[in-house]
């Protein structure tokens, strides 16, 4: 098993689409930064000094730090979705899963190798998006005004610790639903879609039942954007266009609903896996 | 656990089908150890699923599939450590390099050296592109390469499915020469070819699948031995033909160039000679009519289809 997944990363790390979504990333952490920046260096007329300030703090140490889990959280998401929907759905597309099976009768190796392969770039991901994130909130930090790095006790070291924790948490539903829907489709196309479809449908659908109000309120306590947003409340995404305005779930009910989502995705892909034929 | 050493593909009553499509019907099919066995049939017959079914990439709907005597459901990683396949999709990454593709399939068989990778590459003539993506190789280097992939592990059972697809006839030939190489080394060979040409040259012993079924199967030449025509030739064609149609256990004459082709029982083969020495007309040659492969296999399909 460690062989098949030692496998998987071999062919991650060579695969061009990897380096590409990975300068995505690393684009995507510049642009906000830097135009969030440029947002505070000339405010519209309009925008309230708070608001101003907020934003400001929001570039500077230590707030910055819930700028970088949050960026990498959201656009983290949309990429290992491709990512994952890619890896998967080319298998049987390139027809390699075909050789992949006739080296090893085990099914559940691959479907299992695959998934942890993706939960170690997911690890790798988030800590390449904390060391841009930082950088360019040194920057950030420094044309606003001076650092200072008082707040960066033991105590706060762990609680960031704990921040990365709760952001791979929050990526395993979606990297799981994306290799669900590549598997059931067996193509690339159908992970993509599934897996980007479900993000941003779930969240118009999230408003909807929101502003619907009375026991359709409660359904987005049971979906996962509104409990991702529930382990991550400073996330800027919370805010903006995608937000799940009603209350949001427990940590409690937020951990384990996620845990369920991921458990049944688990199960539904290994039991296609195992049971569907592998046909030309 | 291994019942009969000798058999390494038995299938049984081997069944599947596809909703109300049935891909293989009752397939009863014997391959022995050592053997270079012909696996011919139309498209769409049902080669591919029963390759399928061997491998453990398919289902049986019902009978049985054991390699090496083992049970394929119950055995499969045990049985696929001594098999070598190469499917009918090549089925390789196009973004890593040869050499690549084939360290991906080694590291997860597990326990194959770089140097056999190496060894591979330049039985395959590959070793100079090597390093070249798969995406840029040609069809028959994609070929080669999954020839190559399909010995990595040295199996003792090789599963060819159209291993010469897309190949010049230089590279047909390397195959051709290849297939029977490894068959004189003792690893047992399921070929499926549609080139029967080729199969005819390497295999041993064929079958012929049809909509599912075996229509016929045995030894290449006891099935191209056409039985109970005689095929001679004579210094007056002409004149044996006038002479042989008056004889009336003779079923039929034809005549092919400078051949006659004569539809009797091989008990009386010397009594033609006799005739036809008693009216001065001298045999020069005389065999019993062999078909080719081809023409063999197109009358039992088309048979079947005219029936």
């Amino acid at each position: 098993m460690i062989e098949m997944i030692r496998a998987e990363l071999f062919k991650l790390r060579k695969r061009r689409m990897t380096w590409i979504l990975l300068i995505i990333l690393a684009a995507f952490f510049c642009l906000m930064f830097f135009a969030t920046y440029g947002i505070t260096s000339s405010p519209p007329d309009r925008m309230p000094g708070e608001a101003v300030d907020a934003i400001r703090a929001s570039l500077q140490f230590p707030d910055a730090f819930n700028m970088i889990f949050s960026t990498a959280g959201a656009i983290g998401t949309l990429l290992l979705i491709i990512l994952v929907a890619s890896s998967i759905g080319n298998e049987y597309g390139w027809g390699t899963v075909r050789q992949v099976l006739t080296r090893r009768g085990i099914r559940y190796y691959f479907v299992i190798s695959k998934l942890v392969s993706f939960i170690i770039i997911a690890v790798i991901g988030l800590l390449i998006s904390v060391v841009i994130g930082f950088i360019l909130a040194l920057i950030t930090s420094n044309l606003i005004g001076s650092i200072n790095w008082d707040f960066m006790t033991a105590s706060y070291i762990g609680g960031l610790f704990e921040k990365f924790g709760w952001t791979l948490f929050s990526l395993l539903p979606y990297i799981l639903m994306a290799a669900f829907f590549a598997f059931l489709g067996r193509s690339a196309i159908a992970g993509i879609g599934g897996g980007l479809g479900f993000y941003f449908i779930e969240a118009i659908a999230v408003g909807i039942f929101n502003q619907a109000g009375g026991w359709l309120a409660k359904i987005p306590d049971y979906l996962i954007g509104p409990n991702v947003d529930a382990l991550m409340p400073s996330s800027l995404f919370t805010q903006g266009p995608f937000a799940s305005a009603g209350t949001l779930p427990s940590t409690l009910n937020a951990s384990l609903t996620l845990v369920v989502y991921c458990v049944v995705f688990i199960v539904i892909s290994l039991y296609m896996f195992k049971k569907r034929d592998v046909t030309a | 656990m291994e019942k009969n050493g000798d058999l390494v593909v038995q299938t049984e009553h081997l069944t599947k089908c596809f909703g109300k499509l049935v891909a293989v019907d009752d397939l009863n099919l014997e391959v022995r150890k050592g053997e270079v066995f012909g696996f011919l049939g139309p498209n769409g017959a049902g080669k591919s699923t029963t390759m399928g079914m061997m491998l453990g990439l398919i289902s049986p709907t019902s009978g049985t599939v054991e390699l090496f005597g083992m049970n394929i459901q119950n055995y499969l990683p045990k049985i696929l450590q001594r098999i070598g396949a190469v499917t009918e999709s090549t089925g390789f990454y196009p973004y890593l390099s040869g050499k690549d593709n084939l360290d991906y399939i080694a590291r997860i068989t597990g326990g194959i050296s770089s140097s056999r990778i190496e060894e591979v590459l330049k039985l395959v003539e590959l070793s100079d592109r090597e390093k070249d993506k798969f995406s840029n190789y040609s069809l028959g280097m994609k070929q080669r390469l999954a020839i190559a992939c399909a010995l990595l592990n040295d199996p003792e059972f090789i599963v060819l499915d159209e291993p010469t697809n897309g190949l010049d006839p230089a590279g047909m030939k390397e195959i051709r020469e290849l297939i029977i190489r490894l068959g004189q080394e003792g690893k047992t060979i399921f070929l499926n070819s549609h080139l029967l040409h080729e199969v005819e040259q390497v295999c041993r012993r064929v079958a012929i699948i049809k909509q599912g079924k075996v229509i016929t199967q045995g030894l290449v030449k006891d099935l191209m031995k056409k039985e109970d025509i005689l095929q001679i030739k004579v210094n007056e064609p002409e004149r044996a033909m006038t002479v042989l149609k008056n004889i009336d256990w003779i079923t039929s004459i034809v005549r092919e160039d400078d051949k006659l082709l004569i539809g009797v029982k091989a008990e009386k083969y010397a009594e033609i000679s006799s005739v036809l020495a008693k009216e001065s007309i001298f045999v020069t040659e005389m065999r019993a009519k062999e078909d080719t492969l081809e023409e063999f296999f197109l009358e039992m399909t088309e048979e079947r289809i005219n029936d």
